[in-house]
């Protein structure tokens, strides 16, 4: 539990006056359904690795190749990695999510974690296919249409090639980031992706520390991304997972870290419960910090809204939003929605919330 | 020394919100460590501070998870919130 973030939440009462109790919340069939449905999940405890320092194509703003981590060892061998999977199980780690740079260039390592943990999310650039037999959640990155593609991650046709490896691949979640510059054009992914029948879920562009660039979002990108994401979810309904809580969480003008209170270690110095005592990043060279570990490791936490880290800083906060019904709504639609982006097999319910509700404590 | 019918309730409901199997009330060690020795994690800390908070009307707040480590010391602050309202 990040202790130094916690909050004390205000009890929100009913009509007689008396505080909302949870067991009246849940006495709703439809949230008792969900809320019975999300915590059987409650066992996932998850860490991230760097595959390789390796990586086929360079982004601009891309938070691997920021900070000491690119700069650590490679070690590809797969008897170390299964050593090292295993010992993580045994300290109770139930999800891996591979990571940096590219884990498809080494497919080896992918399978050994895999075969030694079988819940997990692979974080890649779609260029290659990794094997089927790594049966994790396959997250595919989209940064725009592929005039952007080729201008800001130098790769030509990419979105087709994506479509080409995985195309009805129960794995794959396509993973569209809005940056400042490419708002409009998931209007032009979706008509693609959607022909497809692919799923797509969202993320927004979060700084690197120090990044300037002209990625990074102001005020008035975000909430023209609000606008845009809404759209979205109401146009392709079957394609994205995603709930309007979930674009309120990123695309608010504060970061997910202001909002709730990030709970990885790199902001959490608590280790009692939670996060903070069993989230480890390891790097290539199977070493980790924890005092630079979180979801995505030297992003500016002040600008932090990726959707990595808030399938588990919004998730962590069930507390905060077991205020009423329509907050609570709008946590099991989020949890609801980082389930099926991350878990296989795991199948995304219609939204509780149709419209958009603040975060605990604050203004949409 | 909280009073043992706190700590039977508060071991009931470990058992019930956390679906643990083959214990009882009675035969729940109170002094067991929840995170160390148990496992639970968050998550499942959270859950049972809601159904808590609604069995005795007490607020529990987030910055008081650390002190909720076993039955004991569970009953004991639950107590303490009693006496004070």
């Amino acid at each position: 539990m990040n202790v130094k973030h916690a909050k004390t939440i205000a009890a929100k009462k009913n009509e007689d006056g008396n505080k909302i109790k949870f067991s009246d919340i849940i006495k709703d069939p439809a949230i008792r359904e969900r809320w019975e449905k999300v915590r059987k999940f409650f066992f996932l405890r998850e860490s991230t690795y760097d595959m390789t320092n390796r990586c086929n194509i360079r982004c601009d703003g891309c938070y691997y190749y920021e900070g000491e981590k690119q700069f650590a060892k490679e070690n590809g061998t797969p008897e170390q990695w299964r050593s090292l999977v295993k010992s993580e199980r045994e300290r109770g780690i139930t999800y891996v999510v591979l990571a940096g740079a590219e884990p498809s260039l080494v497919p080896r390592l992918c399978q050994v974690c895999f075969e030694e943990i079988p819940l997990g999310c692979i974080a890649s650039n779609g260029f290659k296919r990794i094997p089927e037999s790594v049966g994790y959640k396959i997250h595919i990155s989209v940064w725009g249409n592929d005039e952007t593609s080729l201008r800001v991650r130098n790769a030509k046709h990419l979105l087709e090639k994506q479509i080409r490896n995985y195309a009805g691949d129960p794995r794959a979640v396509f993973v569209y980031t809005f940056t400042r510059e490419n708002i409009n054009e998931i209007y032009d992914i979706m008509e693609v992706l959607s022909k497809q029948d692919g799923k797509i879920t969202f993320n927004t562009f979060s700084a690197p520390v120090g990044y300037t660039g002209k990625l990074r979002h102001d005020r008035q990108s975000l909430s023209l991304t609000r606008k845009t994401m809404m759209d979205i979810l109401i146009k392709y309904p079957d394609n994205v997972l995603f709930s309007p809580y979930n674009v309120v969480a990123h695309t608010h003008s504060s970061s997910l870290h202001e909002l709730y209170g990030c709970s990885y270690p790199r902001m959490n110095p608590s280790t009692d419960i939670g996060l903070g005592r069993s989230f480890r990043q390891y790097r290539t060279d199977l070493s980790w910090d924890r005092s630079a570990s979180c979801c995505v490791p030297d992003t500016d936490c002040a600008d932090c809204r990726h959707y990595a880290a808030g399938s588990a800083v919004v998730t962590a906060r069930l507390y905060r939003h077991a205020t009423d019904a329509e907050s609570f709504k709008a946590w099991l639609d989020y949890v609801d929605t980082y389930l099926a982006v991350w878990v296989m097999g795991y199948e995304k319910g219609e939204s509780l919330l149709d419209h958009m509700t603040p975060p605990p404590e604050f203004a949409l | 020394m909280p009073d043992k019918k706190t700590i039977l309730r508060v071991a009931e409901i470990l058992i019930d919100e956390l679906k643990l199997e083959d214990i009882t009330p009675e035969t729940f060690n109170p002094d067991l460590d929840l995170v160390d020795e148990l496992g639970i994690d968050s998550m499942d800390l959270t859950t049972v501070v809601l159904v808590l908070q609604d069995e005795y009307g007490i607020t529990i707040d987030e910055e008081d998870y650390p002190k909720l480590s076993n039955v004991t010391l569970i009953a004991e602050y639950i107590e303490e919130k009693l006496k004070e309202k």
